[in-house]
């Protein structure tokens, strides 16, 4: 297995223009888009609407919220101009649609080119297994600013 | 203990253990009677590297990709039934795998009737 997602790598794949500590309350789909939108203004998407419908196409196939309070929508779309991820939260949990029932609290994106199938799986699962650890979520519960949540996904990959 | 069962199996569809493969995997651990844990084969068979595997996060920070084996370990009552069905969702190619999801979401008891 490649692993790929390594602390050098969180700055250019999330650097802190993509994550938010300000989110809507919405629903998954808007949280979604406002996800979506983060890589948008930083200039990763070249096309929202193709990016949005692999998202929400990856979403009909099965939820990507993986339980524990955690949501990963992602998709693999040459919309995207090189492999990135968003983060964001929400307070009050949105309903991602999880087998455990339980609601989204900590959310990420991820989107990769089409050609990067490989990347993609890798950070899928190096991001899931940093947040399996009750101590990486608490601390992204208590990141204060988009520097710090950086720091926090730096320390749990590495 | 002797109701431990384990078998090794190579992961068929396109994506691998990902989406709606990793999603019918996990339910069907959920509905077994048995614990059910997954690690990749080359793990040199060490138990430590064992993930429970009713949980999509778990299963999905396995990151397992098209072709690679991984390792099953099911303990109790039904584990040979268990791995038996696990090892189908494994070896099923993903566009047919949704195909027997539609027809059978609402019958467990369709799926062997001469097991």
């Amino acid at each position: 297995m490649t692993d790929t997602l390594t602390q050098n790598r969180i700055e250019t794949l999330a650097p802190t223009e993509h994550i938010s500590l300000e989110p809507p309350t919405t629903d998954k789909r808007g949280y979604i888009e406002f996800l979506l939108d983060l890589l948008v203004d930083a200039g990763r998407v070249d096309d929202r609407e193709t990016a949005l419908q692999a998202l929400l196409a990856r979403e009909e196939e099965t939820t990507t919220g993986v339980g524990i309070g955690i949501g990963i929508p992602h998709a693999q779309t040459d919309a995207v101009t090189e492999p990135s991820v968003a983060f964001t939260r929400s307070d009050d949990g949105v309903d991602f649609g999880a087998m455990d029932d339980e609601p989204a609290r900590l959310l990420f994106m991820i989107l990769v080119p089409e050609s990067g199938a490989d990347d993609h799986l890798a950070i899928l699962s190096t991001l899931s297994r940093a947040l399996m650890h009750d101590e990486v979520r608490e601390e992204l519960y208590d990141a204060e600013t988009p520097a710090d949540v950086q720091a926090v996904l730096k320390e749990a990959v590495a | 203990m002797s109701s431990e069962l384990e078998r090794v199996v190579t992961v068929v569809p396109e994506a691998g253990l990902h989406a709606r493969p990793a999603a019918t995997f996990v339910e069907t651990v959920t509905d077994a009677d048995s614990d059910v844990r997954i690690a990749h084969a080359t793990d040199d068979d060490d138990d430590t590297d064992l993930t429970p595997a009713a949980s999509m996060i778990a299963v999905t920070s396995l990151g397992v990709e098209h072709g690679e084996e991984i390792r099953i370990v099911a303990d109790g009552p039904d584990a040979a039934a268990t791995l038996d069905e696990l090892e189908r969702v494994l070896t099923t190619p993903e566009d047919e795998l949704g195909e027997e999801n539609a027809t059978a979401t609402d019958t467990d008891a369709t799926t062997d009737t001469n097991a």
